[in-house]
């Protein structure tokens, strides 16, 4: 289930009767709204929200479309925070369709944000997008991603800021090119003029001039403290005394004010104030749950009508909050004079929202009580929404304030913590947990185990799920395992897990068999590791959780390619392209399928189909991407440069690569540093690729073992290069370990520096023996750039392999890959009917490089409409339907000359 | 696997005096978590006290901000009276 929304966060508060003209703001607001931002940065009481109000109006009578959203604490956490933004934009402008977040597992902080960026690019209206007290917001993936948003906003859409404090944005950057527009304090304080028509005007107090004057002076034109005094006077006969009186005191004015205005109230209203003030939000029954009354609403609707600083939240008038000013003041005398009860009114606030099933604000309420067992009650019911919501910086938050001993008697808990724990990498507390856990483990076996356990104190809220505890422990401990690098406990404790779970538990067993894969691949195991991982795969698919099941493909597919198997590992990832592009939107993963093809078609030196795969790929989005793919996707690119002659590129492309390394648990059997070495080999920059060897601390006499053959292979093509005869022993050994296990990938890739080692020492004849293992091996299976990455000795080796007589066709026609280049040149060239502009050539080589839409718009400063303008011409002049076959087609026709790079 | 030092190993707890243009009166020491809030002479107030480390400090110039008071300065006190530095 969607987490629910909380209306009232998205209701834009409307002008109140008696709000003073500020035509000199609004003016101010309405050129704001013909630039990018508009910042409405200032103390609290300075009338922010009562301006951009009464401003609405004005935009609203215009046609304009307008979204608002109140931010609060909870917005902390990405995930809500875009839910928000969405749902305020959806409101906005209910047409664009397109507004949606796809339901993404681990959304990157501008994947959302290109979402919206794309969909608004599309909406014809003016729109006006506030985001009210953004103040509370701290994440900082979340000031990334509304940063790219203002970034690429389209020119008919608007954002306001209304904030306390200047947000970390790049308003530096805004205001140098006069995009935004800035209303701070001093133009907000009232002038005398405006505190005269305040105060003589709705307020009808009948002031002089010389009163006005002197509260105008005390309260610096701040408008709460104006209100307040306000409030304080009306009905008093003797406005001039409190005047003198106010004027000479020096109290903080607020204090001051709030006193004479609670000293004015019946007690019973003024408890309830002072109760009620602990309250975020506020409507009738749960302030009479709070107060123990049962007046709540007619109270509120008074203190409404009395203008006592209740501000609507909704247009029925049904929930409410305090003006932050008044709130904090009201609290801060709450916890002076009756410090004991503060706990037991939030307490039954938590109680209340339970009841009406808003448990974070349950939740937060139990935490401000310091009631640890109601709050981990809370957690446990809570945790299963927010994790499907991905709201897990907040349960984070929740779980990392709980005292250990919380923990102690909930098992699922305790589970609940691990796992988030893990999430993020983090190790400490998972042992506790886990030891918690298992002392009542014996409950997940039936009903009077469970009883019992219950008897003797265990805690659980959640009894349907306490059959899958067990698996569930067996299963954290393999991550845990894994994160220690144990792969021995992570093999024994992932099958535990498999064991444990259920047949009926096709996730569980799925995820059992994931981690018991990975395990067995780290340890060269993989035939082991490919059963377990169809296993998992299977599970995944019966358990619905297909973008996993991609994941899961990535992994079946690196393992075949190690086995030499070219042709199953392209048919496992052509069956994840296909399940991951008949859905729609495409299936997170389906951009890492096309990044697997393009490494398959590389390696059977098809040039064009990688170039076309990998701009499919990034077509895709980086969001369509597994946490894999951003560097994958670079690593691949890279390849594909070596293979065109530009190692350069591929140099820049790799350390791109290790930046964005996430290896998502897979263990590192082909590390970057590696792969650029390898490059740094052909470019002769040997002292570069020694240091590599150095810091990797590998060295020629090391025992081979599976998870750093690539790097020995590596190392021996550094040996060959620098001269030296270590390269054919260990060569030797590498060879004989990967036939060993079965490695034919790994063992074709060795066999060639072998060749080259051999060749390179005089010894011709072991050097094409050498050569006719690798081609048994390679011709079946199409490899090919493992050879012709080698470049001139290769050449040389496989020009005295063809004079021999009865020599093979592949290695012919190998050799003519070696002279002719890459298929590139052979492709055929036909005129186009229509030429391209140099601007559309522009945009063109833009979409051979990898950067995203946005991104491409921003380079040609264009906005995302113009972009998609030119790319459907260029679409239409090259007679294709997407940029993949864009790129394709250039390619053949030699449009893109010197490739764009990065 | 790497040793994590548990947070009692070290803390960022430090002495700290904010004052703030304005009169808060003591009965404010609640809402500021207990920290002595206490007349600075000249119309100002200063609140004293330890805060358990940057974040929390922040937090409580958040609060002060919200109320609308002027900063005057915020001061690091005695970095002695932290036992464990």
């Amino acid at each position: 289930m969607p987490a629910p929304l909380i209306e009232t966060k998205l209701f834009a508060p409307v002008r109140r009767e008696g709000t003073v003209a500020r035509s000199r703001l609004i003016a101010m607001l309405e050129r704001g709204a013909r630039s990018k931002v508009t910042l409405v940065s200032a103390p609290p009481g300075f009338g922010k929200s009562t301006l951009l109000a009464d401003w609405l109006g004005v935009a609203r009578a215009e046609g304009r479309a307008l979204g608002w959203v109140s931010l609060d604490g909870s917005d902390n956490d990405a995930a809500s925070f875009w839910m928000y933004l969405v749902a305020a934009l959806q409101r906005a402008i209910p047409d664009a369709e397109a507004l949606t977040e796809g339901g993404d597992p681990r959304p990157g902080p501008t994947d959302v944000a290109t979402a919206i960026v794309n969909a608004l690019a599309g909406v014809p209206s003016q729109t006006v997008l506030v985001l009210d007290d953004y103040h509370v917001i701290e994440e900082p993936a979340i000031h990334e991603g509304v940063s790219f948003l203002i970034d690429h906003l389209p020119s008919n859409v608007h954002v306001v800021i209304a904030t306390r404090a200047d947000p970390p944005l790049p308003l530096a950057r805004l205001r140098a090119r006069g995009e935004l527009v800035e209303i701070r304090a001093g133009d907000l304080r009232f002038s005398q003029d405006e505190a005269a028509a305040y105060l003589n005007g709705p307020m009808a107090l009948g002031l002089h001039a010389p009163d006005i004057a002197a509260l105008e002076g005390r309260t610096e034109g701040w408008i709460a403290a104006l209100q307040l005094a306000a409030l304080s006077m009306t009905g008093r006969a003797d406005a001039a005394t409190f005047i003198a009186d106010f004027a000479g005191d020096d109290r903080y004015i607020v204090d001051y004010l709030v006193e004479e205005v609670l000293e004015r109230q019946p007690p019973r209203v003024r408890e309830f104030l002072l109760q009620t003030s602990i309250l975020g939000r506020l409507t009738g029954t749960l302030c009479d749950a709070v107060t123990g009354g049962s007046d709540g609403k007619a109270t509120l609707d008074a203190l409404d009508r009395a203008n006592l600083f209740l501000i609507a939240l909704d247009d029925r008038r049904r929930w409410y909050r305090y003006h932050h000013l008044f709130g904090d003041v009201l609290q801060a005398r709450l916890l002076d004079e009756q410090p004991e009860v503060v706990a037991a009114l939030h307490d039954r606030a938590s109680a209340w929202f339970e009841r009406n099933g808003d448990l974070p604000e349950a939740v937060g309420h139990a935490l401000a009580a310091s009631n640890v067992e109601r709050a981990a009650d809370l957690i446990e019911v809570a945790a299963h929404d927010l994790r499907v919501n991905r709201q897990e910086q907040t349960l984070r938050r929740w779980l990392d304030v709980l005292p250990d001993a919380a923990f102690d008697d909930r098992p699922m808990l305790a589970m609940v913590h691990v796992g988030a724990l893990l999430q993020t990498g983090e190790t400490r507390h998972v042992e506790d947990r886990l030891e918690a856990a298992e002392r009542w483990i014996a409950a997940a076996r039936g009903e009077p185990e469970r009883n019992a356990a219950i008897a003797a104190g265990m805690i659980v809220r959640r009894t349907d799920a306490l059959s899958h505890l067990p698996s569930q422990i067996a299963l954290h401990r393999a991550g845990l395992a894994t994160f220690r690098g144990d792969v021995t406990g992570t093999i024994a404790n992932a099958r535990l897990a498999l064991d444990a779970a259920e047949e009926g538990a096709p996730l569980e067993r799925g995820a059992a068999a994931g981690i018991l894969a990975l395990a067995q691949w780290a340890s060269g195991d993989l035939e082991a590791a490919h059963q377990s991982w169809s296993q998992s795969a299977a599970s995944l698919a019966a358990a619905g959780h297909h973008a996993d099941a991609l994941g899961v493909s990535i992994g079946i597919s690196d393992v075949e390619r190690a086995q030499g198997r070219l042709h199953a590992a392209r048919r496992t990832l052509e069956r994840g392209l296909r399940i991951g592009t008949e859905a729609e939107p495409p299936l997170r993963g389906t951009a890492d399928m096309h990044v697997g093809l393009a490494e398959l078609d590389r390696e059977a030196n098809d040039l064009v189909g990688a170039a076309a795969h990998l701009a499919a790929s990034l077509d895709l989005g980086e969001a369509n991407g597994l946490p894999q793919n951003a560097y994958r996707q670079r690593v691949a690119t890279a390849r594909l440069r070596v293979a065109e002659g530009d190692l350069d590129a591929a140099v820049e492309l790799l350390d791109e690569a290790s930046r964005r390394y996430d290896g998502d648990f897979f263990p590192d059997v082909r590390p970057i540093a590696a792969v650029r070495a390898r490059v740094q080999i052909l470019q002769g920059r040997l002292d570069v690729a020694r240091a590599w060897a150095e810091a990797a601390g590998i060295a020629a006499t090391d025992e081979p073992t599976y998870l750093r053959e690539f790097e020995h292979a590596t190392l021996a093509r550094l040996l060959v290069a620098e001269g030296s005869d270590a390269g054919v022993a260990l060569s030797e050994r590498l060879v004989a370990a990967a036939e060993a296990g079965q490695r034919s990938g790994s063992a074709v890739d060795i066999l060639v520096v072998l060749a080259l080692a051999l060749h390179a020492r005089g010894h011709e004849a072991d050097a094409l023996a050498a050569l006719d293992r690798a081609i048994a091996i390679a011709e079946p299976e199409g490899f090919a750039r493992v050879f012709l990455d080698e470049g001139p000795p290769m050449a040389a080796l496989l020009t005295v392999a063809v004079r021999r007589p009865g020599a093979s066709a592949y290695s012919r026609a190998l050799l003519a890959g070696t002279t002719t280049g890459a298929r590139v040149a052979e492709a055929r060239r036909q005129p186009l009917i229509e030429q391209l502009s140099d601007r559309e050539l522009e945009v063109l080589r833009l979409l051979a490089s990898d950067l995203d839409g946005p991104e491409i718009a921003r380079e040609l400063y264009v906005s995302v409409n113009t972009l998609r303008t030119h790319t459907k011409n260029i679409f239409a002049k090259l007679g294709v339907n997407s940029r993949r076959a864009a790129v394709s087609r250039a390619t053949e026709l030699g449009l893109l000359g010197n490739r764009a790079r990065r | 696997m790497a040793h994590h030092p548990t947070p009692t190993d070290r803390s960022d707890e430090a002495a700290y005096e904010i004052r703030i243009s304005g009169m808060l009166g003591s009965r404010w020491a609640g809402w500021f978590d207990g920290l002595t809030v206490r007349d600075g002479g000249d119309g100002t107030t200063v609140i004293t006290g330890l805060v358990a480390d940057q974040a929390a400090l922040f937090g409580l110039l958040q609060r002060v901000h919200g109320l609308g008071l002027p900063l005057i300065s915020v001061a690091r006190i005695d970095p002695g009276t932290n036992p464990r530095s």
